[in-house]
């Protein structure tokens, strides 16, 4: 549906090169990245406000590469939300519609549509200067959303909210995401990608490095750069589950997992930090909330120490110190025991 | 608040000497004209003249030249082009000129045999000691401070609003008039307010150009000149006097236009 071939822009120092991605229509597709490694570049070139070097942008396999910006109908949510601040909250949602000459009495219409829709219908009248970073994202959403997109693209959209409110901007991706429309989101922060996306993008250096689901790239890393990035080594989809009040993680192999007590959708992803993870070389007396009984995959040095990948059903990957490398004394297709605790295993949402 | 320090004790005599250098001859002025000169004053139909034209010629100076000054400083403020910097050293070039010697230069231009004298002779029009030399010449001196604020202004309008608005569909010039323009209003108008008052109190370039009709600085000099300083004092007072009232009316418009903004229902 949306098509990058090839990308290539020059940009002072910097530089994109090569970008070839092929988001599907309906896919809620992730780019991730540091700061500086070119994603608002990126969503920018795909807006029309920058033109590339090289390359072409399709959009149902419309080459819309040189087409004008006003006529992509692409929507952009820039970071900081750019809210207009010389008008008040109709007044930022109807702009767009202002543009078009369409009639004031469907400009309210579907401008108090989308405010109920955004639940920001008590604030149209007010002026953009105190509203919060939440009712911010709304507006700019909502501003948006009424020229009815094909794309959306979002540039760091969690980035300057408070974390209590991070879910409710969240539910309302998700929703759109539900309804079919297809957003790009860059982000520097995996955790989103994990709860939001169906496709993951990493972008380094103004290169692509990997795209997969997230799953794929989570626990697949192609490189060194995406598996320290995302932060992530030990990845997992689970249905989760009450039994007798004690909270567990089914994967789809055999293994469980017992969860702390908290409440959890019916299925999601979740991850075990590799800090929290203990390897034993015999079988613990000790009870723990987890335990598992596998074979040492991999071990390599790592900058905790040595990274030691154990395969109990699932992969599990576990630093510890070269210290206790050797007093454990393990090798690769050793029999060993990983154990952690129920806090270890933190549960995100969605996640396509 | 200021705290007792030593530092702070220093810093605000120093200030306050300088505010009392400003203040001293201009209450010394006032103190020293009567109320009975200063009605007759009032009264002196060529100083209400005067003080009427040097009014509305700074005020057309001002709105005319703010026609072309606006693009200019959007473009300054967004574009780069070729040889800007020599373009922002021509704009500030009026403000180092000594101020006769700008008139000169305006002079010249405006003459019988300069560019734009010929061209208003061929309409049957002269441009020396008229309200449109003095107007030329008040502009020429002042308007770097509309183009350098309005500059500004546009300066620090976020272009990724300019980038929004352009995404939401609007053209190049709609982005202008309901983003760029409305955001620096504040800054255009602190600039707008600058040259008009630059203009009003302009006299060494208006005289060289025009020295009648008498604008107001003229006519105080000529009185100054001709019978000394009690006659020109009174005269003083009042165009001081119109200058702040005008002055104050001007810095209100942007104010009123804020409160509007941060009226009650847009506070959370």
């Amino acid at each position: 549906m949306l098509k990058l071939e090839n990308i290539s822009k020059k940009l002072g120092t910097f530089s994109l090169s090569g970008i070839s991605i092929d988001i599907a229509e309906g896919d809620y597709f992730v780019l991730l990245g540091r700061s500086g490694s070119g994603k608002t570049q990126l969503l920018e070139l795909i807006a029309g406000l920058k033109d590339p070097d090289s390359g072409r942008i399709l959009v149902y396999n419309e080459d819309i590469t040189w087409k004008k910006i006003q006529d992509r109908n692409i929507g952009l949510v820039f970071q900081d939300y750019a809210i207009f601040p010389n008008m008040t909250v109709f007044g930022n949602i109807a702009y767009s519609l202002h543009c078009g000459r369409v009639e004031e009495k469907e400009i309210k219409e579907r401008v108090d549509t989308i405010a109920r829709e955004l639940n920001i219908s008590d604030i149209l009248n007010r002026f953009t200067n105190n509203l919060s970073g939440g009712e911010l994202q709304r507006v700019a959403l909502a501003r948006t959303l009424i020229t009815y997109p094909k794309i959306l693209l979002l540039d760091e959209p969690l980035a300057s909210i408070d974390s209590s409110l991070k879910d409710d901007i969240k539910k309302i991706f998700r929703q759109l995401h539900r309804r079919g429309l297809t957003i790009v989101h860059v982000t520097h922060d995996y955790r989103e990608a994990v709860s939001l996306a169906t496709s993951v993008g990493v972008i380094h250096n103004g290169q692509i490095i990997q795209v997969g689901t997230p799953s794929e790239v989570f626990s697949k890393p192609v490189n060194k750069f995406v598996a320290r990035y995302s932060g992530i080594r030990s990845f997992f989809r689970v249905k989760f589950s009450n039994e007798g009040g004690i909270w567990k993680a089914g994967c789809d192999s055999t293994i469980s997992f017992v969860m702390k007590e908290d409440n959890y959708p019916s299925e999601g992803l979740m991850i075990i930090r590799s800090n929290e993870i203990k390897i034993h070389n015999t079988e613990p007396t000790d009870s723990y909330a987890n335990c598992f009984k596998g074979i040492v995959s991999d071990v390599f040095p790592s900058e905790f120490g040595m990274e030691v990948t154990v395969d109990a059903g699932e992969k599990f990957y576990v630093d510890i110190s070269s210290e206790s490398y050797k007093l454990l004394n393990i090798n690769e297709l050793s029999e060993v025991w990983i154990t952690f605790p129920a806090e270890a295993g933190i549960a995100l949402q969605g996640g396509g | 608040m200021i705290k007792n320090t030593p530092f702070n004790w220093i810093m605000l005599i120093l200030s306050s000497l300088v505010l009392l250098f400003i203040l001293a001859p201009l209450a010394g002025m006032f103190l020293k004209t009567g109320g009975a000169e200063l009605l007759e004053t009032v009264n002196d139909k060529d100083v209400q003249e005067s003080i009427w034209l040097t009014l509305w010629v700074a005020f057309a100076a001002t709105f005319i030249f703010a026609i072309g000054s606006v693009p200019l400083a959007w473009l300054l403020a967004r574009k780069n082009f070729p040889l800007k910097k020599v373009v922002q050293g021509i704009i500030d070039l009026p403000v180092v000129l000594p101020h006769t010697a700008a008139g000169l230069a305006v002079l010249g231009f405006i003459s019988r045999d300069g560019f734009l004298g010929k061209a208003a002779g061929s309409m049957g029009l002269t441009l020396i000691n008229n309200p449109a030399g003095i107007a030329l010449a008040m502009a020429f001196v002042s308007v770097p401070f509309l183009i350098n604020s309005a500059r500004d202004g546009f300066a620090a309008v976020p272009e990724r609003l300019e980038k929004a608005a352009l995404t939401l569909g609007a053209n190049r010039s709609r982005v202008f008039f309901t983003v760029s323009l409305p955001i620096a209003w504040r800054s255009i108008m602190t600039g707008f307010v600058m040259m008009f008052a630059r203009g009003m109190s302009e006299f060494g370039a208006v005289v060289i150009v025009a020295y009648h009709p008498m604008i107001a600085p003229v006519l105080i000099y000529e009185r100054f000149s001709s019978f000394g300083l009690n006659y020109a004092r009174p005269a003083s007072v009042l165009f001081i006097v119109v200058a702040l009232i005008v002055f104050i009316l001007l810095r209100l418009i942007p104010g009123r236009k804020k409160e509007t903004q941060l009226s009650p229902d847009a506070e959370t």
